[in-house]
């Protein structure tokens, strides 16, 4: 056989594995996207019915204050997310990675097991433990500060987006933490021992040897936190019963769309919608390929 | 054999996690192909209810036997028919021969023009048989489209008010006198004493909250407010509704409100009921068999009465869910799925089995001279609330099919949380005070409901041709 005929035999093999994989993305992901597309220039409203309409859509969009109103709450997740959950995942990780720490296996499977038992389990109990005068949380705070009133706090009406990030919190800190424990238990340790000789306090071990270990993981955890924020719908869909909550206080992107293309049959109107989500989606992993790029090539 | 023993090396070198993995996939692959392949049916039923189904079977067995005609029986959520059908009706698949389908799901069914709607047109069959004039009339609107219906209704579900007559007796007040909401808070009034000293009133005289918009559509549909017009026209920045929004705001606000949250579902919620927390709540007749069953402690305390009206001779009652039964058009046997259909829904049988197993009253009025409905009900005080269900029905309100319903709604009880958080605010109490800002309210939601409707280009077509040709 010639080496040309075992080149194509290798191809056509090659070629045979890729398959299902090729089609099962194409069906599942090439067409729905082209399909989307197609129907973002288009407008719906139940079977049967599609007109085209170019790029209305996308401009009633940009001036349909709800939509507004939902990239405004869903950032605000997402800050959230930020700035209080992967800190306290962090400081977890720290705390459960000391030596010192007795029973750090069962903590840490405390901290994750949210995740274990599913994000719908964990909103219904959110739903429970903030609940009015019965809730978990309104009886702790009455019996702290010794107030009655307290039992009427109204969270999932009065503090939707606090409930949103107070429940993500409980549901992700443990799944966050986890990454970091990683990136902690792989600091060169030479280096921890050579700032401990160098006379570094706590403060300083953090800031010049572990910070710039965990740097790489921390970055994949920010991006990773803020486009699952992005995509936030499961949790104010089943806190809110799907309605957006008060003056759509809990209305997130994805919920918008849900909304647009299921309740009131846009389809095309809920493509558009997507289409933007993704664009900031795709925006995110461009910057995250940056950056995690730029930390290769530093030395 | 080089090649062969290279390939064993390899295998070889496997963790074991893939052997346990190899080996998973071939005994379930070897179970499922030995699986007995389900015998399938000639016709199939997907339903949401369990209860439904348990009151279907029996019949369905019966008739299979005698016309050999097979009907599978699929049970699963509301959310996964309704994707499942509208999977169907969009991409114009095969979906089911009938399809059970809740009230909040019917609007989207309905969407888009008439002839575009995925169920089968039954308004002529329904005139031919006689079965049209059999049915309680406005049980028909939330399933109807221009004057067609696309369903038959499964139940009626008038409101009533449930009340604690054990602590109302014990009080010697006699809550049926009240015919209007003033004269019922009036009367209850004595029952909001803090009696225990623990700064709240021992009693409230009714289970409302302005977050509840399922509540809040009940009332407002009581009191002659519409969202929308039967034609589908947004009617929510109505002088009616602004009122009805501005009183039932009244009950909720300032030192002393009438009105008090009490979860419907929770088991907290149950434990206030028991508690007598609120001595009324909203009961529509589904509701009876719920508390019976999660709310056990209730039983013998509670009496129902007809709603009291909002003014003097007005409407006693309201209308809160509904179930229909559909008939996709891609059903290849229309003529069978409709004889399931009478016999599931029209049969005496399942209306007397609906009655007694859920507190359902039937919609078909041939039905209701069933002695069942006559029965005392020991939980109720052997009180004949089947009949008393029954004398109102009639009277329940009309409801719109319009997609747009659900978020109207939703904007509506939105509004009335900042009409009440405006009159907490500035010390507002009264109707006439709230009614301009009630006003301004509704006219925001009713634009944004224009909005939302402009906004697609068939909705638009309907709400300008509604606003030119005077629709009422």
């Amino acid at each position: 056989m010639s080496a040309g005929g075992i080149d194509q035999k290798r191809v056509l093999f090659s070629w045979a594995m890729l398959a299902p994989f090729i089609v099962l993305f194409t069906v599942f992901v090439v067409y729905p996207l082209i399909q989307s597309a197609f129907l973002a220039a288009n407008q719906t409203f139940g079977p049967g019915t599609r007109t085209f309409v170019g790029t209305k859509n996308f401009e009633l969009l940009f001036s349909d204050p709800v939509f507004w109103k939902s990239i405004t709450n869903t950032f605000i997740y997402a800050m959230g997310s930020l700035f209080i959950q992967l800190p306290l995942a962090f400081a977890l990780a720290l705390a459960l990675n000391s030596q010192k720490l007795r029973g750090r296996g069962i903590y840490r499977l405390i901290f994750f097991s949210p995740q274990l038992m599913g994000l719908v389990f964990v909103s219904i109990l959110g739903a429970l433990a903030f609940e009015k005068r019965a809730g978990l949380v309104n009886q702790a705070i009455a019996f702290i500060l010794q107030d009655p009133k307290y039992l009427e706090i109204d969270w999932l009406q009065q503090h939707v987006m606090a409930t949103l990030i107070l429940i993500s919190l409980w549901l992700y800190v443990g799944f966050n933490m986890i990454y970091f424990l990683a990136a902690l238990q792989s600091v060169d340790k030479s280096l921890m021992e050579a700032s401990e000789i160098d006379g570094a306090n706590a403060w300083g071990k953090l800031r010049h040897v572990i910070f710039p270990s965990v740097k790489p993981v921390a970055t994949f955890v920010v991006l990773l936190s803020m486009i699952g924020s992005l995509q936030l719908f499961e949790l104010p869909y089943i806190l809110l019963e799907n309605s957006g909550g008060p003056e759509n206080s809990g209305l997130t992107i994805v919920m918008y769309l849900y909304q647009n293309g299921f309740d009131l049959g846009d389809l095309g109107y809920a493509s558009a919608i997507g289409w933007v989500l993704a664009i900031i989606l795709i925006g995110l992993a461009l910057v995250q390929v940056k950056l995690t790029r730029a930390q290769e090539v530093r030395p | 054999m080089q090649r062969l023993s290279n390939t064993i090396l390899a295998l070889r070198g496997l963790s074991s996690g893939v052997w346990v993995i190899a080996t998973l996939l071939i005994v379930s692959a070897f179970f499922v192909l030995m699986r007995d392949p389900q015998e399938k049916g000639d016709l199939r039923f997907w339903l949401f209810s369990l209860e439904h189904r348990k009151m279907y079977i029996p019949l369905i067995e019966r008739h299979e036997q005698t016309t050999n005609i097979k009907l599978d029986v699929e049970l699963m959520s509301i959310p996964a028919i309704q994707s499942r059908m509208m999977s169907g009706f969009f991409g114009g698949l095969p979906t089911a021969d009938l399809i059970e389908i809740e009230r909040a799901v019917a609007p989207q069914v309905f969407m888009g023009p008439t002839e575009a709607i995925g169920l089968h047109d039954l308004t002529d069959l329904l005139i031919e048989e006689g079965l049209l004039e059999q049915l309680n009339q406005p049980s028909l609107a939330p399933w109807s489209v221009d004057g067609r219906v696309f369903g038959l209704p499964h139940d009626v579900h008038p409101v009533m008010l449930a009340y604690r007559a054990d602590i109302t007796e014990a009080a010697g007040i006699d809550v049926t006198q009240a015919q209007t909401w003033d004269e019922y808070f009036e009367l209850l009034r004595p029952l909001m004493a803090d009696t225990d000293g623990d700064g709240k009133p021992d009693h409230t005289p009714l289970s409302f909250w302005y977050t509840n918009q399922d509540m809040i559509e009940t009332l407002m549909l009581q009191g002659d407010g519409q969202l929308f017009t039967q034609g589908g026209t947004p009617t929510i920045d109505s002088e009616r509704n602004a009122w009805l929004l501005a009183k039932m705001t009244t009950w909720c606000v300032g030192s002393d409100p009438v009105a008090i949250y009490v979860d419907e579902w929770s088991a907290a919620g149950h434990r206030d009921k028991v508690d007598g927390l609120a001595i009324g709540y909203i009961a529509p007749d589904w509701m009876c068999s719920i508390w019976k069953m999660h709310v056990p402690g209730l039983d013998g305390k509670l009496k129902l009465m007809p709603l009291p009206a909002f003014e003097q001779g007005g409407r006693r009652t309201s209308v809160r869910g509904g179930t229909m039964l559909g008939i996709p058009k891609t059903t290849e046997q229309f003529d069978r799925a409709w004889e399931y259909a009478k016999l599931l829904y029209t049969s005496p049988e399942v209306a007397r089995e609906l009655y007694r197993e859920v507190d359902i009253i039937s919609p078909v009025r041939s039905l209701w001279d069933d002695p069942v409905y006559d029965e005392p009900d020991p939980f109720y005080m052997n009180q004949r609330k089947g009949r008393m269900y029954i004398e109102l029905a009639p009277e329940i309100p009309l409801r719109p099919s319009s997609p747009y319903n659900k978020q109207a709604a939703i904007d509506v009880r939105d509004a009335m949380g900042q009409l009440a958080k405006f009159a907490e605010e500035n010390r507002l109490y009264t109707i006439d005070e709230l009614l301009p800002r009630a006003r301004e309210l509704l006219a925001g939601v009713q634009r944004q409901t224009e909005r939302r409707m402009a906004r697609n280009a068939f909705a638009a077509e309907d709400l300008a041709a509604a606003e030119h040709g005077g629709e009422e």
